[in-house]
């Protein structure tokens, strides 16, 4: 173990790098898988005819299948029928599909979480359907979301270590390249990895049970 | 219940069929462009005037990425550096994009590469994917011992030995063939092993040259001995019927070879002259 030549300067600035992919990779596909879970949870639960009977299929056959078989996907089945994506979009629109079918079950159960008589209430007061849904269940939803949701985010972000398998230069892929240089520093690194994710991952939960507090 | 059973299997079947149906629309293609390149696949990198080559960015001595400088540099990287120089008249006329074990064929394959120079061994399987250039590294397994060490080669090796190897890898299950009866302590990986070695646990570590050279790199107190007692030749892979760009790899290993070029290069990062 070399901790003094592991942790050169030009060794940390390499992983610095890596983290800033990853940290984009992440927020990027944490923004539009949220979106995405939004609307496929939102149709699901009004049942919007036909589009509800789509989404439920997508969501089923997405979350059933392993996420490294996605991130594959975009990135060498998609060159083949002419889509061409660059690694980091790749990346992006594998997780944000991915993610996205999940977040959108837990958009779907926290608004079925909300009573009935809520809705009622809505409807009786002579809001609209989409009125109803706008003002009174998704605030109320919403707010039971924010947990799960969290842990959600917290797995997408270190769900982007999966994308070193096509070789996207985020913190993973640029560990093994230093572990490359020499066999005694791949405790030390390992170890700071380790260190960065789960101090990244830690804050962000600190951040939802602020939210949580907050909300309640 | 019954009812989302019938329109998920309705659904999937029909998203099989659309697949299937640009499945096979896309295999003329792609034959119409592998024929093509496989025609004038020169033309193609000339008419880019650059040679887009996939290496590897994590394998020392061979195709390592410099976290100070951003470069990757190692032997395979010199070779694709000559073949960009006998192709377009210009080494830096190139661009190097990393690929893994994993990646190399399907990147290959895309035509988002004009060929693989990453440590690849020509195997009979791989020939049913893509064409082969002439051996351009001739790796296989060998000892490292501490310098100084009596033993000299596999001739050395003797029931008395103790060899350290990697679990449950082919190195171990050969050295155990070509020695019977020799005692092989296996570790987890090649950084054990080598501690091992280090701390006298051992005679003599057995893997695959390329990796030892590499170990060897790293403490100049040991060295690789010996001739490689098994033969993993190392090709250069292009696209299948890809012919004109084998020929231009070959015709360059073949200058390389008789100007004494390749002989430098092989010294700058194996630390020894081939041998012949």
């Amino acid at each position: 173990m070399d901790f003094a030549g592991a942790y050169s300067a030009d060794n940390l600035k390499f992983l610095l790098d890596g983290l800033y992919v990853t940290l984009i990779v992440a927020f990027t596909a944490i923004i539009l898988s949220f979106l995405l879970g939004c609307i496929i949870g939102v149709v699901r639960y009004a049942k919007v005819p036909v589009l509800s009977q789509i989404s439920f299929v997508f969501v089923e056959l997405i979350r059933n299948l392993p996420l490294l078989l996605i991130i594959f996907f975009m990135r060498f089945a998609l060159p083949e029928v002419g889509i061409k994506l660059g690694l980091m979009t790749a990346a992006i629109a594998a997780l944000t599909i991915f993610e996205g079918a999940m977040i959108s079950e837990i958009v779907r159960g926290g608004l079925t979480s909300v009573d009935k008589g809520q809705i009622e209430a809505g409807r009786s007061s002579g809001l609209t359907g989409v009125q109803t849904l706008w003002h009174i269940v998704l605030p109320q939803g919403l707010r039971r979301m924010v947990p799960p949701l969290v842990s959600q985010f917290i797995s997408l972000l270190k769900d982007t270590s999966l994308a070193v398998i096509i070789s996207l230069a985020e913190l993973m892929h640029n560990a093994g390249i230093i572990i490359g240089h020499g066999y005694n520093y791949t405790i030390p690194i390992l170890l700071l990895v380790a260190l960065i994710y789960f101090t990244v991952n830690y804050l962000l939960s600190l951040l939802s049970k602020r939210l949580e507090t907050k909300n309640a | 219940m019954k009812k989302s059973w019938k329109l998920l299997s309705v659904m999937m079947i029909a998203m099989l069929l659309i697949l299937a149906g640009c499945g096979s629309n896309n295999e003329g293609e792609g034959n119409a462009a592998k024929g093509e390149s496989g025609a004038d696949g020169i033309a193609t990198i000339k008419e880019r005037g650059k040679l887009l080559v996939g290496v590897k960015f994590d394998t020392k001595l061979f195709g390592l990425k410099d976290p100070a400088s951003g470069k990757v540099e190692g032997f395979d990287i010199d070779i694709s550096k000559a073949i960009a120089k006998h192709i377009l008249g210009d080494e830096n006329a190139i661009e190097l994009k990393e690929v893994t074990s994993k990646t190399r064929i399907p990147m290959l394959n895309n035509g988002e590469i004009d060929m693989v120079v990453a440590t690849m061994t020509i195997t009979e399987e791989r020939k049913k994917e893509v064409d082969f250039s002439d051996v351009y590294f001739q790796a296989g397994q060998s000892l490292l011992v501490k310098k100084g060490s009596p033993i000299k080669g596999i001739a050395d090796i003797t029931k008395d030995s103790t060899v350290l190897g990697s679990k449950g890898s082919t190195s171990v299950k050969n050295i155990k063939e070509k020695v019977p009866g020799v005692t092989v302590l296996e570790f987890d990986n090649y950084q054990d092993a080598f501690t091992a070695l280090k701390t006298g646990k051992g005679d003599a570590l057995t893997t695959d040259d390329a990796i030892l050279y590499g170990m060897a790199a790293q403490d100049p107190n040991y060295e690789v001995v010996g001739e490689p007692f098994t033969d993993e030749p190392y090709g250069i892979a292009v696209q299948k019927g890809n012919s004109a760009v084998v020929k231009a790899i070959n015709d360059t290993l073949a200058e390389l070879k008789s100007s004494g070029e390749y002989d430098k290069i092989y010294e700058k990062w194996i630390g020894k002259t081939p041998a012949k």
